[in-house]
């Protein structure tokens, strides 16, 4: 008697989720095949093939090119797919606790803050070495900031936790400038980390992020049905029996501490927080059972691919990776709007 | 008064101006071989009446003129103290800036060369302001309180070293003491050049500027000197348009792909050295790495382009020996 | 059941409901009427804890649970213009499923069965933005019905609906009332309706009870012209209070 099929609720329906790992391989492919080292295509093939357990295939690469794409071009694919799906589905999961589709996962003050931190590790010790730890220290503590300030000032609402966001990044930014002023020497450091750069990342990197990779991934997908009941507000979705305040705290920690260390890892790579799950959006639907698995697919792509334009455009000289992003990024979205103009 | 008539018509006719494009660093420097370093020391932009004040003085902020010989100088550029002192204007300097920790006698305080502070400044009654970097308002504040001021930014050539060098000995009454300094500068550059003989030749580098693979190429200062050695640098691929005014960034996978002969960090004070450089994931198969050949360089002689080019360049040929050693 | 024991709500220095005690009963109908800004909305507000208040609210059953004690249709409620019709109304099995599960076949014949009431399934796959008042307002109440919750506080539930659609709606209601022994709460402006279907009528006047009685010891004419300014006239048959509009000139 009852027919379900028609209230079925949103999924990303099969076409949607194959081209998102058909995306995330092709590009995480071509990333291995391409680069500025100038390996022989077939014999980067033949060598992923040897790679594989079972297979004997013969390559014919030099130790250097095999050490180049291995220990190289490898890492550097795989930390940027992660990094693009953290950052992608970090802005999908605050646009939906937050209710405001122009949320990026820098918005409570992550951003400024890390940069706060690799700006003192810089100047502090005059090399890279604790840059990690300090941005991701930053991240977090501006965040943590951000939310003390929020809730003691204006309550429970997502606006006063905007506001303070707003005002411990200006802040954050005011002291980061202060100290930059001080330790010239060091401006052209910070400021080539500030754009963004997956240029000396090893596996280590990527198993460091690996983690923090993980529990986003699974928090998010966990509550992406929650995202969805968060958009009639919170004061009905309260009354659905949803305990608002510990939903938005749940994620917005496990947002900020994967962005805190993919940020610690690679720097401000700006644009993917928004252009990525806005674009799912218009493509595919507005559930957030829809926006947020596509967002962990379509980001690690976007990113991968914005890697490779890189380090190939200007080969065998570097383009900042957030130069890349945004770039591309804008435009595309631009595309994307007009194609997808609503009659009416 | 005969004998000093002709010390002067000497020295007039040493300080009058030459062909300044006998000069040839600037062509190719990659095969530039050892012998085309020619002289250049002879003064080219400045005009004085004997030996005395006042003197015009060409810099990059146009003809300055000095009135009198300086006695309180302020020198806010690292490389223009080296020089000072070289040239023997130490006695006549009162402050330097907090960057300029060479020599160990400069008067070195907490002025800044990249945040100046006008009063600061004044404050130690300068005669001649020496800088190599104006953030808006200083060049003009201090011509307001009618003190001379130089500015000289970084050179592009060798033959830049020689020009400033001169100038400052004309600025600070030390002309002869700069001829000298000059002559040295390029009898020791010859010397360690012809020493290597053509162990340079050909041999490939790459030269780290920052950990994030920002290097110079051959058609920047320190390249050219590299290109004096007719060393071979690996960087010129990637910015033979000069989009990135000769620094551009390098893709990792290709300083490891182009597993250059020897490796040269200019960021030690950064923390870098041979140690951390192995252990760069992927690095540690690059020749360089294996044989021993990254060399340390001192940072600060490798971004100042006064006097202590000279060690640069020794610098260079000690790693072009340990390099042909294996 | 529910019972208000003593509550009062301030805002700022203002109190706007209070000091009030009301009692509502398993499967009672409560028709909560007085003129705007009486304090209506904000005494549903208090059974639910979206305000503060003071005194005591309890409920039939004394552990709280959000969202399966209560079923709250708010007077405006926010819509997201993209979600389809049937999502939308799917958001009412939330305290059913709770936070890692997933909806079941249950609680999708849930949904069927609230839009089928309110004759919305052919909306099922609608854009909210697409809808019209009185589809919207059905749309809510679909998702208030979803929740299967044995109160339902329902403010203003008609206040789109044409008369047609709005008889329909409460005919449905009263029907549910009977099969599943729902309590029901309704904040309406309609008093002639409210009288119709409402066992009992409660009104608010600035914020305390004015009048508590069955619709016709409530709904007369020097109660009504006392609270909300205006006179009016109350013709009483066999189907119960009518209130007719009077004219200042009339």
């Amino acid at each position: 008697m009852a027919n379900p099929s028609v209230t079925r609720p949103s999924r990303p329906g099969w076409v949607a989720i194959t081209s998102g790992v058909i995306a995330v391989v092709g590009v995480g492919v071509a990333g291995l095949l391409l680069g500025a080292a100038g390996i022989d295509r077939s014999q980067v093939v033949a060598a992923l093939l040897d790679a594989l357990p079972l297979i004997e295939v013969e390559h014919g690469l030099s130790e250097i090119h095999l050490n180049v794409l291995f220990q190289i071009r490898a890492p550097r694919v795989v930390l940027g797919g992660m990094v693009g799906a953290i950052l992608a589905v970090g802005g999908a999961s605050y646009q939906g606790v937050f209710r405001n589709p122009l949320a990026d996962p820098y918005l409570l003050g992550v951003a400024a803050g890390a940069g706060l931190g690799a700006t003192v590790a810089f100047a502090a010790s005059g090399n890279a070495g604790f840059l990690a730890p300090f941005a991701f220290v930053g991240g977090m503590v501006a965040v943590a900031i951000t939310y003390s300030l929020g809730r003691s000032v204006g309550g429970r609402t997502t606006t006063s936790l905007i506001l303070a966001g707003v005002a411990v990044a200006a802040f954050a930014t005011a002291i980061q400038t202060f100290i930059l002023q001080r330790n010239s020497e060091t401006l052209r450091q910070v400021y080539s980390w500030i754009l963004g750069q997956l240029v000396t990342v090893g596996w280590g990197d990527v198993l460091g992020l690996l983690p923090y990779a993980l529990v986003a991934s699974v928090v998010m997908l966990a509550s992406r049905r929650m995202l969805d009941v968060l958009s009639i507000g919170d004061e009905e979705a309260s009354a659905l029996g949803v305990n608002v305040v510990r939903f938005r705290w749940v994620v917005v920690i496990a947002a900020t501490l994967a962005t805190a260390a993919a940020v610690s890892v690679s720097g401000l790579i700006g644009f993917v927080g928004i252009i990525v799950p806005h674009t799912i959006r218009l493509l595919f639907g507005v559930s957030y059972r829809v926006i947020v698995p596509l967002s962990l697919l379509f980001g690690a792509a976007f990113l991968m691919a914005a890697d490779i334009v890189a380090r190939t455009v200007v080969a065998p000289a570097e383009l900042p990776i957030g130069v890349v992003t945004a770039f591309f990024g804008a435009p595309f979205f631009v595309m994307v709007l007009r194609s997808m103009r609503r009659p009416g | 008064m005969k004998r000093t008539a002709l010390i002067a018509v000497l020295v007039v006719a040493a300080c009058s101006p030459s062909d300044a494009g006998a000069t040839t660093t600037t062509d190719n420097p990659a095969t530039t071989t050892p012998a085309q370093i020619t002289t250049t020391a002879a003064p080219a932009t400045s005009t004085t009446t004997e030996e005395g004040f006042p003197v015009s003085v060409e810099a990059d902020n146009g003809s300055v003129t000095i009135e009198a010989r300086p006695q309180a100088i302020i020198s806010l550029s690292s490389t223009a103290t080296e020089m000072l002192f070289e040239i023997g204007a130490g006695p006549q300097v009162v402050a330097v800036d907090d960057q300029s920790n060479y020599p160990a006698e400069a008067p070195m305080t907490d002025l800044s060369g990249f945040t100046p502070n006008l009063e600061a400044i004044l404050s130690y009654e300068p005669d001649l302001v020496v800088i190599t970097f104006d953030p808006g308002e200083l060049i003009a504040g201090l011509e307001t309180a009618d003190i001379p001021v130089l500015s000289y930014t970084a050179a592009f050539t060798i033959d830049d070293v020689y020009r400033q060098i001169e100038a400052l000995g004309t600025a600070t009454g030390n002309v002869e003491s700069a001829i000298e300094v000059n002559e040295s500068i390029q009898t020791d550059l010859e010397d360690i050049v012809v020493v290597s003989g053509d162990s340079g030749e050909g041999v490939t580098y790459y030269h780290e500027i920052d950990a994030l693979l920002y290097t110079a190429t051959s058609s920047t200062f320190f390249g050219q000197i590299y290109g004096l050695f007719g060393m071979a640098n690996i960087a010129d691929a990637a910015d033979e348009d000069g989009y990135a005014f000769g620094y551009p960034q390098l893709s990792e996978e290709y300083v490891v792909a182009s597993d250059p002969n020897i490796i040269f960090l200019a960021n030690v004070l950064y923390g870098e050295s041979s140690e951390t450089v192995a252990a760069r994931p992927g690095w540690s198969v690059m020749t360089a790495v294996k044989d021993g050949d990254v060399a340390e360089l001192d940072s600060d002689v490798a971004s100042r382009w006064g006097p202590r080019i000279v060690e640069f360049a020794q610098s260079i040929a000690d790693a072009l020996g340990r390099y042909k050693e294996g | 059941m529910i019972l208000w024991e003593e509550i009062s709500v301030t805002y700022g220095a203002t109190r706007v409901l209070g000091p009030l005690s009301l009692g509502v009963e398993d499967g009672e109908w409560l028709g909560l009427i007085g003129p705007n800004g009486a304090g209506k909305s904000t005494l549903l507000k208090t059974a639910l804890g979206a305000v503060e208040y003071e005194g005591t609210v309890s409920l039939a059953n004394t552990r709280r649970r959000p969202g399966l004690d209560i079923a709250w249709m708010p007077q405006r409620p926010q819509m997201p213009e993209e979600m389809s019709v049937a999502d939308y109304v799917l958001l009412g099995r939330t305290p059913h499923v709770g936070y890692l599960g997933s909806e079941s076949e249950t609680d999708l014949e849930s949904v069927e069965t609230a839009l089928r009431k309110l004759n919305m399934i052919e909306f099922a796959s609608r854009p909210l933005g697409t809808l019209s008042g009185g589809e919207a307002q059905r749309a809510v109440l679909a998702r208030a019905l979803a929740q299967e919750a044995p109160v339902l506080l329902l403010d203003e539930p008609t206040a789109s609906l044409d008369i047609g659609h709005a008889l329909e709606v409460l005919e449905v209601l009263d029907e549910l009332r009977r099969t599943e022994g729902l309590t029901v709460v309704t904040a309406v402006h309609d008093l002639t309706l409210a009288g119709r279907f409402a066992d009992r009528l409660v009104l608010l006047g600035d914020g305390i009870v004015r009048g508590d009685g069955t619709p016709s010891e409530v709904l007369t004419e020097d109660l009504l012209r006392a609270h909300y300014g205006r006179g009016v006239r109350v013709i009483n048959d066999e189907d119960g209070p009518t209130v007719v509009p009077k004219r200042s000139n009339d």
